[in-house]
């Protein structure tokens, strides 16, 4: 009986806690508009031109005022030169974005491509003396150092600018589908280290590396091979496999290509030849 | 029985709780007036409005880090299109570019300048002044957060590294008189005709100290350590320049006063910062090293042989004691000399077995030496040598091509002998012969 009774006092009790709860706080704000103030800067014409190059077409937001949450805040970075955004841009668009449209189709870079670029000014100096020319992200975001330096004028700092994206890509088309890491660690597997930046080129490449760089690890190696072989001509590519003397480099190096050609073909369907043609031909008429 | 009782504690307990939780009156203190996003776009507003209130912009002495640099100018003008004008005394460029700006909200308010203009100058990882800043350019930033507004300077810190850093208002003149920041410069680095020696003075009423005062363009930093024993105390300070004179930071305390401004006169090349009650600071030279030693004995009678060289292609053309003086003297002789001659050593040869001589050598032709006799000056600590002979010739004249850098070693006044701490390749000790009126230095081995 005294069971029940409770039992009673419990229902009332929690039927009026929940009518408390219901009514009480029914005379509260509704959440109105937000405080924030979300408008956005007038845009430049720079700023719509980025709009009608790279977000519309692409859907590839690109950044080049600074915003200190898409850099390295302990790095001493800054934006570049307003100048120097487009022409830096319209190289990146022609050599690489034309490039990958025309061979893998006009939507294979929609798909796979960084959703953001951002674009410093100025050198990326680490302390060890070397330079970082550009990071990804997560695949996400690509972001490429030293806008302010690029000169249309000349094909070695066209190359070396178009050398980062191309480098970066790579890298973020890994990240979508892995290349055969199993067969390309056993070609030089001895030649991988950390202190990459110590060695001459032409030592790394009678390693059977194509850069000093690509020795610091199977990814960036694989990376370097294909970015390099983009960046090179037809004829310069040869030449430089001719001026390898060592019989188990040169070996390795045309391994190594094999793999990216079979990676692209396999993985994307593309010709990588045809890629490399393609990337020349934009490259030739980017420069002035 | 006790479980009951229990419930019903337990409910009244509920109850009041449910009862009392909607209730306004809160006793906890508001505060602040507003929502925190409220007040963010408060500070916002306020930050914007203020930075477009000064007619001619707004000036700031950025120093990066005042234990390794000096501050540079750097004058803004903002705009209500997000664009601002810009000027700094960074480099010899001191003209005014347009870039853009932003008021960021994030933790808190802030400015950035987000397009590329002279402030960014001070954060490029590829131009540093010194190996220790290697990648660090020069510790600048260009996000500064907004911490209110004090006597009409708005107060900001720096992003990275948390620094106060002020905007004073600029004024017409500040904009046309930039320039004049870098004709200061060369008055801090001081002409070659300036006196050798440099010192900080403080006065603080009574007592006055002496510091010497070494400053490095290349960083705008200077260092400053006592001179007097038992008084160990250093001024090290960031230098910025102005049109009338130098900004110090952090300031130089003098009897609780804090100095940070000095004014130059160019009729002595002296910076003058004044507090109140006879407290000052001044920046001067002196003809006189700061101080002074012994070693000038080694000149005088009676003692031992003592062999002292300086060599035109040898390790001591390149002692930083040399003086420019010192330098433009030699290019004299070699200016005087027919072609294919010029000059190879001064040596000076004191106590020899045949006297004391200054011992000049020459490519392309003989020897020269100029014997003197030597006096002391024991109050000054100087030698004074004076004229004897010519290679023992007492009636020849001075070789022409000779006359003018050879006055300074038989300089009336004097000439300084120091033994300095450093050495110059080789082991042996090196010593400097300063003359005691003029800025002629010139550094020696002692080679016996």
């Amino acid at each position: 009986m005294k069971i029940m009774k409770l039992l009673k006092y419990n229902k009332i009790a929690v039927l009026a806690l929940v009518s408390i709860t219901l009514f009480s706080c029914g005379n509260d704000d509704l959440p109105g508009e937000s405080q924030l103030d979300f408008t956005q800067p007038e845009k430049t014409s720079l700023d719509n031109w980025i709009d009608v190059t790279y977000l519309n077409p692409y859907n590839i937001n690109v950044q080049y005022k600074w915003n200190q949450n898409t850099v390295d805040n302990s790095r001493y970075l800054f934006p570049p030169e307003v100048d120097k955004v487009k022409p830096a841009l319209e190289i990146v668009e022609t050599i690489w974005l034309k490039s990958y449209a025309a061979i893998g189709g006009p939507d294979f870079v929609k798909k796979i491509a960084p959703r953001e670029i951002v674009l410093v000014g100025g050198v990326n100096l680490n302390s060890v003396g070397t330079k970082t020319l550009g990071l990804a992200e997560g695949g996400q975001r690509v972001t490429l150092f030293e806008t302010d330096y690029v000169d249309k004028s000349d094909r070695d700092n066209v190359a070396q600018f178009i050398h980062t994206i191309q480098h970066e890509y790579i890298h973020i088309l890994n990240q979508n589908k892995p290349f055969d890491e199993k067969t390309w660690k056993t070609l030089t597997p001895g030649g991988y280290t950390a202190d990459w930046y110590n060695f001459e080129i032409e030592e790394s490449n009678e390693l059977g590396f194509i850069t000093s760089y690509a020795r610091s690890n199977i990814n960036e190696d694989f990376a370097e091979t294909a970015a390099m072989i983009l960046i090179y001509t037809k004829e310069e590519y040869a030449a430089f496999l001719d001026g390898i003397e060592n019989p188990f480099a040169l070996q390795a190096l045309k391994a190594k290509e094999a793999i990216v050609v079979k990676y692209f073909k396999e993985a994307f369907n593309m010709d990588f030849y045809a890629l490399r043609d393609e990337a020349e031909k934009n490259t030739t008429s980017v420069i002035n | 029985m006790k479980m009951k009782q229990l419930y019903k504690y337990l409910f009244a307990a509920v109850l009041i709780l449910q009862l009392t939780a909607c209730n306004n009156n809160t006793d906890a203190e508001q505060l602040f007036q507003d929502t925190p996003t409220a007040r963010l776009n408060k500070q916002k507003s306020e930050l914007n409005d203020a930075l477009l209130s000064s007619q001619y912009g707004w000036k700031a002495v950025y120093f990066t880090d005042n234990t390794v640099l000096g501050g540079y100018t750097h004058l803004f003008r903002f705009a209500d299109d997000g664009t601002v004008q810009m000027a700094s005394d960074f480099d010899a460029d001191t003209a005014t570019y347009k870039s853009e700006y932003a008021i960021q909200v994030g933790s808190t308010v802030s400015l950035t300048f987000t397009t590329k203009n002279r402030i960014h100058l001070l954060s490029d990882s590829d131009n540093y002044p010194i190996p220790a800043l290697r990648a660090k350019g020069y510790l600048g930033d260009f996000q500064f957060l907004y911490y209110g507004q004090e006597n009409g300077e708005i107060i900001f810190r720096t992003n990275r590294s948390n620094q106060e850093l002020r905007f004073v208002k600029a004024t017409a003149e500040d904009w046309t008189e930039l320039p004049k920041n870098l004709l200061m410069e060369k008055n801090v680095i001081g002409g070659e005709e300036r006196p050798l020696f440099r010192l900080l003075e403080t006065n603080d009423g009574t007592t006055t100290h002496k510091f010497d005062f070494s400053f490095t363009a290349v960083t705008r930093f200077a260092n400053s350590n006592s001179i007097e024993n038992g008084y160990s105390v250093s001024y090290d300070m960031g230098i910025g320049y102005t049109p009338t004179g130098i900004i110090v930071s952090p300031a130089v305390e003098v009897g609780g006063q804090k100095l940070s401004n000095f004014t130059y006169n160019d009729a002595d090349g002296s910076f003058t910062a004044t507090g109140t009650g006879g407290v000052s600071a001044v920046i001067k030279y002196t003809d006189k090293p700061l101080v002074l030693t012994d070693d000038y004995k080694f000149l005088l009678p009676g003692k031992p042989l003592s062999w002292f060289g300086f060599f035109v292609d040898d390790y001591t053309i390149d002692a930083p004691t040399n003086s420019p003086l010192f330098y433009a003297e030699l290019e004299k002789v070699n200016a005087a000399l027919p072609a294919g001659q010029r000059i190879a050593s001064i040596e000076i040869y004191a106590n020899h077995s045949i006297g004391t001589f200054v011992y000049y050598t020459f490519v392309g032709r003989g020897a020269l030496q100029h014997h003197v006799t030597v006096q002391e000056d024991a109050t000054g600590k100087k030698a004074i040598l004076k004229h004897k002979s010519w290679n023992g010739n007492t009636t020849v004249a001075t070789p022409a091509f000779l006359a003018s850098i050879d006055k300074y070693f038989m300089d009336p006044e004097g000439i300084y002998v120091k033994a300095e701490s450093f050495r110059l390749f080789y082991s042996d000790p090196v010593y400097t012969f300063t003359s005691a009126s003029s800025p002629f230095r010139m550094t020696t081995w002692k080679l016996n």
